[in-house]
């Protein structure tokens, strides 16, 4: 094997360890399943190989590898054969996802709910933002479009966000009673506290 | 509640946020590295034949998940080829299967790009030329052996869907337009041969070769590199492309009609496989026929993954325009 050939594999191996989990965890709050989110990260950095040359140094390598993704996870949605092999995997999954995910808090599961009622693209700007961590300008890297329009995006994103959120919490405060009640007399022999 | 405060719901929410999940996706990498190699040792075992070990729920997963989502198998032994470089031993138990395993991952590496240069000698002299440059659809095929050069259909090239021919009367191209809109009324049409090539260029042919070697052996050479000799039958490397003269013709890969034993599917015929330290074959060559008449069919691969794209050919005249002037 060639000097250039280790160092090419040598690269490959630094960018892997320093950004697949990046990539893992991008993957998973954007693909329909877990095992989609796998394919997607082996099939980023599949591309990642082949085209090791042309990747740009650094941080940039970050984003190309978030572009990169993106692309590949919208490629999995148009895929005609995902369809196709839809009832096997769906089999499949329920096979190997044998623990259930854990229970979220209930702020936690507001949050989602939020996120479920943005729109996608709000959607997807936002989480770039707030959990991967990305700049407007490195957003921009990911989306495709100028720095300035991915940060008016996140702008509007996040007051989206502000405004649905405010309302399912108003909403989550005003329910809170009939669901303490509820909780009470789904427990055998509870006695009915008083609210403090 | 303001915007900040809001934001921090959405952070603490944030799955990165959670205790151990450094480690998940730590894990979750790893068994992404995990599956991938493990489809290509699985790959390697048993030829890509449907067999009892497909039952088995994991493999199949992971090979359904392969083969229907976008992750080809090829793709996925070209990560395979990276995260076992070096350490081909526990892997590769025989040497059918390190033969198997070098298609698989030669197959990956030329998926994106590559360069295929084609010799056919008999008696020892050069019977027949081609080189094949392709870059994902693109295609550049020049034929340079002997009495070919400047022959119509001598260079013909694949741009962004459209065929280009090398028109030898005025020394100029001809934009011929969608392979498939052509129908040259008799033998192979351009649609038909450039799939034809797509299948030679890509994993197919090299793994209907080496699935098909038997008797094999193997010996080392100083540079690194391996040499897997077996034989094959002629009809798994010449496959029938037509009947001419109510006789079926066969073609090597590559598009060169087969001669002698090459053309009778049932003989059997001496293939070498030279593999390199890097796991990817650089050289094919089969060879057939007697004393008297000894053929020599070569393919050597290079570039795979790096070659350049072909350029579209500057003042290629229309095909309309072409034939409008030659009425």
């Amino acid at each position: 094997m060639s000097e250039g050939e280790r160092e090419r594999r040598r690269r490959f191996e630094a960018l892997f360890a320093a950004y697949s989990p990046d990539i893992v965890a991008y993957c998973g709050w954007r693909a329909d399943s877990a095992s989609d989110a796998q394919d997607a990260v082996a099939e980023v950095f599949l591309t990642a190989w082949r085209r090791l040359d042309a990747l740009p140094e650094g941080d940039a390598a970050r984003v190309w590898l978030y572009a990169t993704a993106r692309r590949v996870i919208a490629n999995q949605r148009r895929s005609g054969r995902r369809q196709v092999a839809l009832y096997q995997r769906l089999a499949l999954d329920a096979a190997v996802v044998a623990q259930p995910p854990p229970s979220p808090t209930r702020e936690e599961a507001l949050v989602h709910e939020a996120l479920g009622r943005l729109g996608r693209r709000d959607r997807e700007v936002l989480l770039l933002a707030e959990w991967e961590g990305l700049s407007p300008a490195q957003i921009a890297g990911v989306l495709g479009c100028l720095a300035i329009t991915a940060r008016g995006r996140l702008h509007r994103a996040r007051r989206r966000f502000r405004t649905v959120f405010e309302d399912l919490l108003a909403h989550d405060a005003a329910d809170q009673p009939r669901r303490e009640a509820s909780d009470v007399a789904r427990t055998p022999g509870s006695p009915v506290q008083p609210r403090p | 509640m303001n915007t900040s405060e809001s934001l921090q719901a959405l952070r603490r929410a944030n799955p990165r946020a959670k205790a151990g999940f450094t480690a998940s996706a730590q894990a979750a990498a790893d068994a992404v590295r995990a599956q991938l190699v493990t489809t290509t040792a699985e790959l390697a075992s048993d030829g890509g034949a449907p067999g009892p070990r497909r039952r088995h729920a994991d493999p199949r997963r992971r090979l359904a998940r392969a083969a229907t989502l976008g992750v080809s198998l090829a793709a996925a032994a070209a990560m395979a080829a990276v995260l076992t470089v070096g350490s081909p031993g526990p892997g590769v138990g025989t040497a059918a299967a390190a033969v198997k395993q070098a298609a698989t991952v030669t197959a990956a590496a030329a998926e994106h790009s590559g360069t295929a240069v084609v010799r056919i000698t008999h008696n020892g002299k050069i019977w027949a030329g081609t080189t094949i440059r392709w870059r994902d659809k693109d295609l550049a095929v020049s034929r340079d052996g002997p009495g070919r050069h400047g022959r119509a259909g001598s260079e013909l090239l694949v741009v962004d869907g459209t065929l280009y021919l090398f028109d030898p009367a005025d020394g100029g191209w001809v934009m011929a337009g969608d392979p498939g809109s052509i129908d040259p009324d008799s033998g192979t049409t351009p649609e038909e041969y450039l799939a034809a090539v797509g299948e030679d260029v890509g994993g197919a042919t090299l793994r209907r070769i080496t699935d098909g070697m038997t008797g094999l052996t193997s010996r080392q050479l100083g540079d690194g590199s391996t040499v897997y000799s077996g034989a094959v039958a002629a009809g798994l490397i010449a496959r029938e492309a037509g009947v001419k003269g109510g006789q079926p013709i066969r073609v090597l890969p590559f598009g060169n009609v087969a001669h002698d034993e090459a053309a009778d599917p049932a003989a059997l015929l001496q293939v070498a496989v030279t593999v390199g330290g890097d796991g990817v074959i650089r050289q094919i060559t089969v060879t057939w026929g007697t004393s008297a008449s000894a053929w020599t069919y070569t393919v050597n691969y290079s570039r795979l993954a790096a070659t350049s794209a072909p350029v579209a050919p500057e003042g290629a005249r229309p095909l309309r325009d072409r034939l409008r002037g030659s009425a």
